[in-house]
């Protein structure tokens, strides 16, 4: 045997071993906003995903109907462009022949893929999408383990509020989508429990500076406040709301402080401040959110994002334990998630057409630098108190 | 009417518009004086932003001691793109519609690679930190102490430059460059050496503006965009290569933005900001402080 044909058969029998390696992996396909507009909010649920991939490599691969194997995960950035979202997974499921796949961020991008997975009739269960008009979709290929959808936590919020004597409130909201559902519902709600709105003032994504909203805040005398906002906005409410002495004992944020640099940034200032979330690693009923609020501390470094990082972890937790019963067939996995209870980090999770019907929409409540499920209080780890 | 006149709102159109300010005199000295069209100016203030995070991190170092290492860093890019990137165009393009259109192709691939490469370092995740939070009461107005620093150093930073400018022989280079460029070769100024300058300064006071935003704002890859944006409303208003000229159209600029939003609405913030914009240039196309072209 010649040189030459040494190395032409060592490569040969490289790329063969590479070929059975890449047979036996299970191949998940998502898309990520790594760019753009949402890239901030994309790696909390990045990071649940590959979380999950490595511990289930640890533990010897995905069981496939009775097989375990090993996962690899194949992403594309989607540039935060819904549009790209759905050509990406039209490609892995054309080109790339993925087995299975994991969602991509933000319900504009749920909702562009659910007519791409619809058409291939393709399983996808879904994370970060909150919206009514997750109920447009088709039910049969697509699942939103989401309990915070607009026209629930409008009503639960009014309903939480009225609980804790709240008589009137003075609301901010974001102009985008998400924050305006949510006013759209919660407005009818607070006049249904007899919460008087005090004062209800819109806001630009960008605005750089909150001093004359925050005065009017403070001068309409309200029991509460109630900031329909989102991250970059809530970092710049805390900040100026500290200056302007905003003291009101409830302080209700949308969306931001359940990111973990929110808590870093504002440390014992953030006390108090109630947001929207339905997981805390604090509810012993569910016996995996320990582990895994332990298990992302110690890969990252950090406390995963109550709602996107749980969101993702769950869809992959019921992805596994789907694909544990059914294999890869898509129709016995359809056949699986629609009928079947999962076990999460949220507790049990069971689908009705494409909605989660049993996590309760629920609100978080930082108290000493954790945070804790204050409603509603049959999965409370705590209870409410002033800020 | 109280509100209108209450010193908290006057306190937060002074911060708003001296950071503003600071952020402008950077981009007038590498657009309004060199004519290179700097989209990637308010990555440069992402990177001053994450410098200031990363020292107060990993080091403990305030970024109030740690401004002009910051302004090195930001700084030292600046001249690696002058050498690198923008020496042979300055050089070799005499016309100044040709170096605008090329320096945009440019600073936009420079902004692409700034934010992907700190997305690829410290993720996209928001970062920010907890510093200098303490407020303080003076009068009857409650002061952020990160919010009063970033005031007064913002302040004392494009009073000091604009002095630099006016009274010192590098001041009177940058101003003889922008009146015309050929005279101020034949009359003996080192052009190559003003722009060297003009950079290193213009990319350092960039990294001094992200140090003292990432004291009150969440930090990410990708938050420069608006800071360019508000760099060019400012330049132009206050006419280009104006220092002085621009330093007021950054005050300006802030108390335009908190007043009209007390005034009317928040919704209405973008609307009026960019309707004074495009209505003074309308008027005055040289800019509010600007000298109209004979």
């Amino acid at each position: 045997m010649t040189l030459r044909n040494t190395v032409l058969g060592a490569v040969a029998l490289t790329m063969l071993a590479g070929v059975a390696s890449a047979q036996d992996a299970v191949k998940i396909g998502y898309s990520i906003a790594n760019t753009g507009l949402f890239s901030q909010a994309a790696p909390s649920q990045v990071t649940a995903y590959e979380l999950w991939a490595e511990q289930v490599n640890a533990e010897g691969g995905l069981e496939v109907a009775g097989e375990k194997r090993p996962v690899e995960l194949i992403w594309y950035d989607d540039e935060s462009d819904p549009a790209k979202a759905a050509q990406i997974y039209e490609k892995l499921i054309s080109d790339d022949e993925v087995d299975l796949l994991l969602a991509p961020w933000g319900t504009p991008h749920h909702l562009n893929v659910a007519g791409v997975v619809e058409s291939h009739g393709f399983p996808m269960v879904g994370n970060t999408a909150a919206s009514v008009a997750i109920r447009e979709v088709s039910p049969g290929n697509v699942w939103f383990p989401t309990s915070a959808i607009p026209d629930k936590v409008g009503p639960e919020l009014a309903a939480f509020a009225k609980s804790e004597g709240i008589g009137s409130v003075a609301i901010l909201a974001n102009v985008l989508p998400f924050a305006q559902e949510n006013l759209q519902f919660l407005l009818p709600a607070l006049e249904e429990q007899g919460i008087e709105v005090k004062m209800n003032e819109n806001y630009p994504p960008d605005i750089s500076d909150m001093t004359s909203l925050l005065a009017q805040v403070k001068a309409s005398g309200a029991d509460a406040v109630i900031a329909l906002s989102y991250p970059a906005d809530s970092f710049l409410y805390m900040g100026q709301a500290k200056e302007l002495g905003i003291d009101q004992p409830f302080q209700f944020l949308l969306v931001g402080p359940t990111i973990s640099a929110f808590q870093g940034a504002f440390g014992a200032d953030a006390d108090g401040i109630v947001t929207l979330g339905h997981w805390s690693p604090h509810q012993a009923d569910w016996e995996r959110a320990k582990p895994f609020y332990d298990a992302y501390v110690a890969k990252y470094g950090f406390a995963p994002d109550y709602l996107d990082s749980a969101l993702a972890y769950m869809s992959a937790e019921i992805l596994e334990a789907a694909v544990a019963q059914a294999g890869l067939d898509h129709e016995k996995l359809r056949d699986v998630i629609s009928t079947s209870t999962f076990d999460t980090i949220n507790g049990p999770v069971r689908f009705d057409g494409v909605e989660n019907v049993e996590t309760p929409t629920a609100f978080l409540q930082l108290q000493g630098g954790e945070m804790h499920l204050i409603w509603p209080g049959d999965i409370a780890t705590s209870e409410y108190q002033n800020r | 009417m109280d509100l209108l006149l209450s010193p908290q709102l006057l306190f937060s159109a002074l911060v708003l518009g001296s950071l503003y300010a600071l952020i402008g005199v950077g981009l007038n000295f590498v657009y309004g004086t060199i004519r290179l069209l700097n989209i990637a100016h308010g990555d440069l203030v992402m990177i001053g932003a994450y410098a200031a995070f990363g020292l107060f991190t990993a080091l403990g170092l305030s970024p109030m001691f740690g401004l002009p290492l910051i302004a090195g860093i930001t700084a030292m890019i600046g001249a690696g793109l002058y050498f690198g990137l923008f020496k042979r165009q300055l050089e070799n393009t005499t016309s100044v519609e040709q170096l605008e259109a090329n320096s945009l192709l440019l600073f936009f691939g420079v902004s692409v690679i700034l934010q992907n490469t700190m997305a690829l370092l410290f993720t996209t995740s928001p970062r920010a930190y907890q510093h200098l939070d303490y407020v303080i009461s003076i009068g009857g107005l409650d002061m952020t102490l990160s919010r009063l620093l970033a005031l007064v150093v913002s302040l004392t930073i494009v009073f000091a430059i604009s002095m630099f400018l006016k009274f010192s022989i590098y001041g009177l280079g940058i101003s003889a460059i922008i009146q015309n460029r050929d005279a101020a070769k034949i009359v003996g100024i080192d052009v190559g050496r003003v722009q060297l300058g003009s950079f290193i300064l213009g990319f350092g006071v960039a990294g001094i503006a992200g140090a003292l935003v990432s004291l009150t704002e969440q930090i990410s890859p990708f938050m420069g965009f608006p800071f360019t944006i508000a760099a060019f409303v400012v330049i132009i208003l206050g006419g280009l290569g104006n220092i002085s000229g621009g330093i007021i159209a950054g005050i300006l600029l802030g108390f335009i933005e908190i007043y009209s939003v007390a005034l009317t609405s928040a919704t209405y913030r973008s609307i009026l900001i960019y309707g004074v914009f495009v209505a003074a240039i309308m008027l005055r196309p040289q800019g509010l402080f600007g000298k109209a072209q004979t």
